[in-house]
């Protein structure tokens, strides 16, 4: 009797941890514009054509102003129970993690896996990008903000959220005090703005991209017949069925890849399981090898993008 | 005599908590119909927001002490415009049908002495400033500027499930 108490607890412990969505992690980055214009920003050769890239490390490592913002917006959104991912602490995990798979060897002397894509994909991670850009006016000795904060899906490339407008002017207050001030006033109509996002997730499922691709080794294409049915609309019918009210675009079809936009995936599964966009994935390719004997090799990026390359693994 | 003057005295000591009782039921009365207007009136210090309520009532006091109840009703269901730079911001309630599905929740919540009272403080220690009290025909217009704890507010909205906080559901 003690043994099943203990079991029914157990079992009502699971499924309530299993009862939460996959929450997103936020992190705060300067826009583009703020680090070009302070001078934040690194130049490479891409193949003759020379490309700038903000360089966010110089940036929080020499301007305090960035500094005491992204500090603020941080404490207030812990405040609302929302911590968020701290840009200068990923870039440092990062850089400790190269250094340290660098240096990793087995005691047979091997050397940790890495594949061009991996590397690829080493950089810091979110959901939503909060993306910030502030500038000061000044009008003869008076000084004003104008601040800008844009909530940025990293796969859908929505704005989710927004707050911006320019703060009172000030003939003594000094920088700081104005962007705490900035932060103050529009933090709150961000979060109202994110808040809807949420419920609109909670009510019509996740939004994700799904990309389907092909490998050259694949005997076929997305054309080809299988039991009648082309490849790309077995997948296409798989996807209606499997999103919340079949809502999704197919935004680029050829026979060589699909492009599937708006995908808007339910947060659980039949088991009450929390599911991101590899998860819900996963069942198009359990389905394309147990009835069509088709191989393929799943990759993510975070909540929100899938990608399934057909022929091989 | 000197005992009419004691007998006096009494009867106008009693009297006291009576007229006050009769002015915070006046209060309730005029406050029930939530007649107010709300504006910035500065940005507040981190977690609170300083607004100036407009409240309408016959007795100038009454207006007052409904500016608190007013106050917090509105940045429960209303929000309050831009003003000055200051930006608009949106009401705490998520749903516009709030105050009607949790009824019983604000019936409480607003009543004398209610739970209202921890969220608000009275700026200038609720001095009006000559041109806030404005006369319209038989009645007053007060304007009484507040700062009202929206942070302290919208966690124990949260917390007795009226509201929902961002990390709800993950």
């Amino acid at each position: 009797m003690k043994n099943l108490v203990i079991v029914l607890v157990f079992l009502s412990f699971t499924l309530n941890v299993f009862s939460q969505a996959k929450k997103p992690t936020i992190m705060i980055v300067p826009s583009d514009v703020w680090c070009n214009n302070n001078g934040y920003m690194m130049e490479f050769d891409n193949q003759g054509k020379a490309v700038k890239i903000p360089d966010y490390k110089k940036a929080l490592q020499s301007n305090t102003d960035l500094l005491l913002v992204i500090s603020k917006i941080n404490e207030l959104m812990a405040e609302r129970g929302f911590p968020l991912k701290n840009l200068e602490s990923a870039i440092k995990t990062l850089e400790g993690e190269s250094a340290e798979d660098a240096m990793l060897t087995s005691k047979s002397g091997n050397g940790v896996s890495e594949s061009p894509i991996d590397k690829l994909k080493k950089t810091a991670k979110a959901d939503i990008w909060m993306q910030l850009t502030w500038s000061i006016n000044a009008t003869g000795p008076k000084k004003s903000i104008t601040f800008n904060l844009q909530g940025l899906d990293a796969y859908t490339d929505k704005q989710v959220s927004g707050a911006s407008g320019t703060g009172q002017p000030s003939f003594t207050a000094e920088l700081p005090v104005l962007l705490e001030e900035a932060v103050l006033s529009h933090i709150d109509n961000f979060n109202s703005q994110l808040q809807k996002h949420f419920d609109d997730l909670f009510a019509n499922g996740r939004e994700i991209i799904v990309r389907i691709k092909k490998f050259d080794s694949f005997d076929g294409d997305l054309e080809s017949e299988y039991e009648g049915e082309e490849l790309g609309t077995i997948i296409e019918n798989w996807i209606s069925a499997n999103t919340v009210q079949g809502r999704f675009n197919t935004t680029d079809a050829t026979e060589n890849m699909m492009l599937f936009e708006q995908v808007r995936i339910p947060l659980f599964d039949d088991k009450n399981k929390a599911v991101d966009a590899r998860g819900w994935l996963k069942g198009l390719q359990k389905t394309l090898k147990d009835k069509y004997t088709i191989d393929s090799k799943l990759m993510m990026k975070g909540l929100g993008q899938a990608q399934l390359v057909i022929g091989e693994k | 005599m000197k005992n009419y003057k004691n007998l006096f005295l009494g009867f106008l000591l009693m009297l006291t908590p009576m007229l006050s009782f009769a002015q915070k039921k006046k209060a309730d009365k005029e406050t029930a119909q939530w007649r107010y207007e709300i504006e910035a009136a500065g940005v507040g210090t981190q977690g609170t927001y300083q607004i100036k309520v407009w409240s309408y009532s016959k007795d100038a006091n009454t207006a007052i002490e409904q500016a608190k109840k007013n106050a917090v009703h509105g940045i429960i269901f209303r929000g309050f415009p831009a003003k000055d730079r200051v930006p608009a911001q949106k009401p705490l309630a998520q749903s516009p049908n709030l105050e009607q599905e949790k009824e019983g929740f604000f019936k409480d919540f607003f009543a004398t002495g209610g739970k209202y009272l921890k969220f608000v403080s009275l700026s200038n220690n609720g001095n009006i400033a000559p041109e806030d009290r404005i006369k319209i025909g038989k009645e007053y217009k007060i304007g009484v500027v507040i700062s009202v704890n929206q942070a302290l507010l919208r966690k124990d909205l949260e917390d007795a499930g009226i509201i929902k906080g961002l990390s709800n559901g993950f």
